[in-house]
């Protein structure tokens, strides 16, 4: 039973990285566009992702429930240390959110639009920026437990955990993550001359990316971070990237001849490689802090708790994976061949 | 103020922000789909204008209420780390089903929203229904959690671990019936007046009379089944928080001394530091009557229980009788709509609309009231006689600035949500037809 609840919970880990990761991409896609394409992004944007926006982010709720239900310990030393950055990943959220539908529900269209767009895209950058050094302070070996508030200061405990170099770096690197897969994704909504741009965008990302994760990985190895020499030494772990790496190549070739449903099965893949190769090299000790090594499977709920929580979550994604896919099934998200979808567009 | 304080105000701050978006989001899918099957029953374009009007409206609260709901996952945690160390795995259930039902109604609003004209009618028609279910299912599911806060079941306290869990018993707590039926007819009166009263409000400056007539009668059918219900609920709640929560009981009422055929106070003014109520109308009995169905039964006074353990009596006292005036106004609204539908003339009379129009925003108020005395009068605990509250609390300091920021962008956030149903409702005067 443990097993399923451990299944759901990177289940929902990668669900939201993949799905919130391209929707936070899609804003800095935006972002990053020419003015004359920013209209059309949008549109895109909005026709691809309207119908599942909601859903993908509850993934983020899934996930949180899942970890304090079940590891509440370890939920307790996230939540109470990482305090900070995670209101601003709130704050982020609900921007982008109420952006989002008020500047596609707002009866009138007029200056403040303006408005909505700019709160949209600045939000879409920032949030995943915090949320990935979230990620990166859990292992940065910075997070200091204790219950001695007169040893430390407010600081210590509460800000630089989470601002420093390596947690800036992996979330700078979360941030391009997102970018290179709402790029990779939208390559198949587009009429073919279009598809360029997006091509192009991808491409860009794609390097941006491979850049800052080398930067994460050097920064980590020359500070001599325990999660980084680990990860460098970790076979597996080290198999995966370098898999994720060669993936790059069709990558390049699909995006090249602009075969949108086999870019967005290698992106995918590659995202899930990425993050089995960060989870692989430490599991079960997820969180590194300054003293020790957390380990997740200690101290969690007991069986009675975990039982019931494994068959809710069996039930509940029995009645909600189908339904999810149906849902993008009918709004063309998931295509099951190029041909569909040229009909689409002609 | 201490860092407990703010902790508190913020979390009180932000459920009470919520649980309107929240209940608008349970309660307006059912109008819109009702008008959505009067259109297809009758293809008045009027119907059609109300659906579409209406399902914007759904749109804009479920995004409001969603964001500001995944805060709350995040906050009972950042806030309460104790809490939810301890809590946490025992109510975990609800939680875990509310996700699940949220993510049903997530997906069916994604069909919904997107399926005008792409999905076969009926299917369409249907997912509209189903996002209507799925809001009052986990507007149940959320309010069984905190029904177990005040009255905590299925597990054992053994050397301060919450051993021997049992999700199901702490579902099923004794509390959650009460709170969930006390809560959904709430949900649905205060939004089915607010709703009610915004197209009285048009009617009376005579804008697209025939439109805003179907939207009202839709909302006060609804709104006013559930004031009508509403008061015998709150009989239950306060028969049961007699029996579950003595000293929250006797904080409602600002009973002070213990004694058979207790009064009960309406008005009055309470001086918590002389322990007495002034300026009050006394109704011999009735307090004994309301708690346990009989004029002679004794009541036990907020004297006779330990002072360290008291809330804030005189906040819940004014916080019930708020609620409780609310709804006796509520009722008798309800009650002049449901003779109006023999008595036609009634609808011409302004007086009529002006009524509506006025106690519009009442129902949410009588909501956070009674939320008030729900959660202020379970105080100093946070999990009833389990857990204090103070012991629950954050230890990083600085509690203020969390505060001051939600408040600063929950306030702007009101603000353009007010703004932006102010322009809808311009806009559909405005169309054609
Ligand atoms: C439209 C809103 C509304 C109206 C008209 C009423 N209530 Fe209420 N009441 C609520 C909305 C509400 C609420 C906000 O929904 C609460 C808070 C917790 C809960 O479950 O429901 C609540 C709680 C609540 C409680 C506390 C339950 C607890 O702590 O477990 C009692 C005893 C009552 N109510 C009693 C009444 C009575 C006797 C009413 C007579 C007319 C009444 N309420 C009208
Ligand atoms: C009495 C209190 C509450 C009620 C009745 C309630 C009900 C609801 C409803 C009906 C929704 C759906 C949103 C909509 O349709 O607008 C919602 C959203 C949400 N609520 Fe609450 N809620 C309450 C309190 C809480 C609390 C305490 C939490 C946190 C622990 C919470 C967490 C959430 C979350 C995470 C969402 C977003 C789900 C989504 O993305 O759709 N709610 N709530
Ligand atoms: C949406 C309606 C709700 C409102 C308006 C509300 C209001 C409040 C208020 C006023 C307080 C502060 C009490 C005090 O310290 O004096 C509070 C505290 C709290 N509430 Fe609620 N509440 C609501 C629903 C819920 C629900 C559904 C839950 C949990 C499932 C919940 C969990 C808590 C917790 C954990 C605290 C902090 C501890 C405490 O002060 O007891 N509340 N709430």
């Amino acid at each position: 039973m443990l097993y399923v609840v451990l299944f759901f919970t990177f289940f929902s880990l990668f669900l939201y990285v993949l799905l919130g990761g391209a929707d936070f991409g899609a804003g800095i896609v935006e972002l990053f566009s020419s003015r004359d394409n920013r209209k059309l992004t949008r549109d895109t944007i909005y026709k691809v992702m309207g119908p599942i926006w909601e859903a993908n982010h509850i993934w983020l709720i899934i996930l949180i429930v899942i970890l304090w239900i079940a590891f509440p310990a370890y939920f307790n030393v996230i939540i109470i240390y990482l305090h900070i950055p995670l209101t601003l990943v709130l704050l982020g959220i609900t921007m982008r959110g109420v952006a989002f539908i008020f500047r596609h529900y707002d009866a009138v269209i007029d200056a403040s639009q303006i408005w909505y767009n700019r709160m949209f895209r600045i939000s879409s950058l920032l949030t995943p920026i915090f949320l990935g050094m979230s990620f990166g302070a859990l292992v940065s070996g910075e997070i200091v437990i204790t219950n001695d508030y007169s040893q430390t200061t407010f600081a210590e405990i509460f800000i630089s955990p989470w601002l420093n170099i390596f947690s800036v770096l992996t979330g700078l690197f979360y941030a391009a993550l997102c970018a290179f897969l709402a790029s990779t994704l939208l390559i198949g909504e587009t009429s073919a001359e279009i598809r360029k741009i997006y091509s192009r965008k991808s491409a860009f990302f794609t390097i941006v990316l491979v850049l800052l994760g080398g930067a994460v990985l050097f920064y980590g190895y020359y500070t001599d971070m325990v999660f980084v020499k680990d990860f460098l030494q970790n076979t597996l772990s080290l198999l995966a990237i370098g898999i994720s790496a060669l993936l790059l190549i069709p990558l390049w070739t699909a995006i090249k001849k602009q075969r949108s449903v086999l870019t967005r099965i290698f992106a995918g893949a590659q995202i899930l490689l990425v993050i089995f190769a960060a989870v692989n090299t430490h599991f079960p000790n997820l969180i590194i802090t300054a003293g020790e090594e957390l380990n997740m499977l200690e101290d969690i709920a007991p069986y009675s708790v975990i039982k019931v929580l494994a068959i809710t979550l069996l039930a509940g994604g029995f009645v909600i994976l189908p339904g999810l896919f149906h849902l993008m099934r009918s709004f063309n998200m998931i295509k099951f061949s190029m041909k569909e979808n040229e009909e689409e567009v002609s | 103020m201490e860092n407990l304080d703010f902790a508190r105000l913020q979390m009180a701050f932000t459920l009470g922000f919520h649980i309107i978006f929240a209940c608008i989001g349970m309660v307006m899918p059912f109008f819109m789909v009702v008008s959505h099957k009067k259109w297809l029953n009758t293809r008045k374009p009027h119907y059609l204008k109300l659906t579409k009007a209406w399902q914007r409206g759904v749109a804009i609260f479920f995004v409001t209420g969603a964001v500001s709901g995944t805060a709350l996952s995040f906050e009972l945690g950042m806030l309460w780390p104790e809490f939810m160390k301890h809590a946490g795995p025992v109510i975990g259930m609800p939680f875990s089903l509310e996700g699940a039902a949220f993510f049903v109604e997530a997906i069916a609003l994604g069909f919904y929203l997107y399926g005008w004209k792409k999905l076969p009618e009926t299917f369409h028609w249907i997912t509209g229904i189903i996002i209507g279910i799925s809001g009052v299912a986990s507007g149940i599911l959320v309010v069984s959690a905190n029904a177990w806060m005040n009255s905590p079941a299925g597990f054992e306290v053994i050397n301060g671990e919450f051993k021997n869990i049992d999700p199901v018993a702490a579902l099923l707590n004794d509390a959650w019936f009460t709170q969930a039926l006390h809560m959904t007819l709430a949900a649905f009166a205060a939004t089915g007046f607010a709703v009610a009263g915004i197209h009285a409000f048009q009617i009376l400056r005579n804008k697209k009379p025939e439109l805003h007539k179907a939207a009202f009668k839709i909302a006060i059918t609804f709104g006013g089944i559930g004031a009508l219900l509403q008061p015998i609920s709150g009989d239950l709640s306060a028969k049961d928080v007699a029996k579950r929560q003595p000293i929250k009981l006797a904080a409602m009422e600002a009973h002070y001394e213990t004694m058979e055929k207790a009064p009960l106070y309406i008005g009055g003014i309470v001086d918590a530091e002389k322990k007495e109520v002034t300026n009050k109308i006394e109704i011999p009995g009735a307090l004994s009557f309301l708690a346990f169905g009989d004029f002679d039964a004794e009541v036990k006074g907020l004297n006779d229980f330990p002072q360290d353990e008291l809330p804030p009596v005189p906040i819940v006292h004014y916080a019930f009788q708020i609620m409780v005036g609310i709804g006796s106004l509520l009722m008798l609204a309800a009650l002049i709509y449901f003779i109006s539908l023999k008595k036609k003339k009634w609808l011409e009379n302004r007086k009529f609309w002006w009524l509506f129009a006025l106690i519009s925003p009442l129902g949410f108020v009588a909501v956070e009231a009674g939320w008030v005395v729900t959660e202020v009068g379970r105080q100093p605990w946070i999990v009833y006689n389990i857990m204090k509250t103070k012991d629950a609390v954050t230890p990083m300091p600085g509690m203020e600035y969390s505060f001051y920021l939600y408040v600063s962008v929950y306030l702007i956030l009101a603000l353009t949500v007010a703004w932006l149903m102010n322009r809808q409702i311009k806009v559909l005067n405005r169309s054609i037809g």
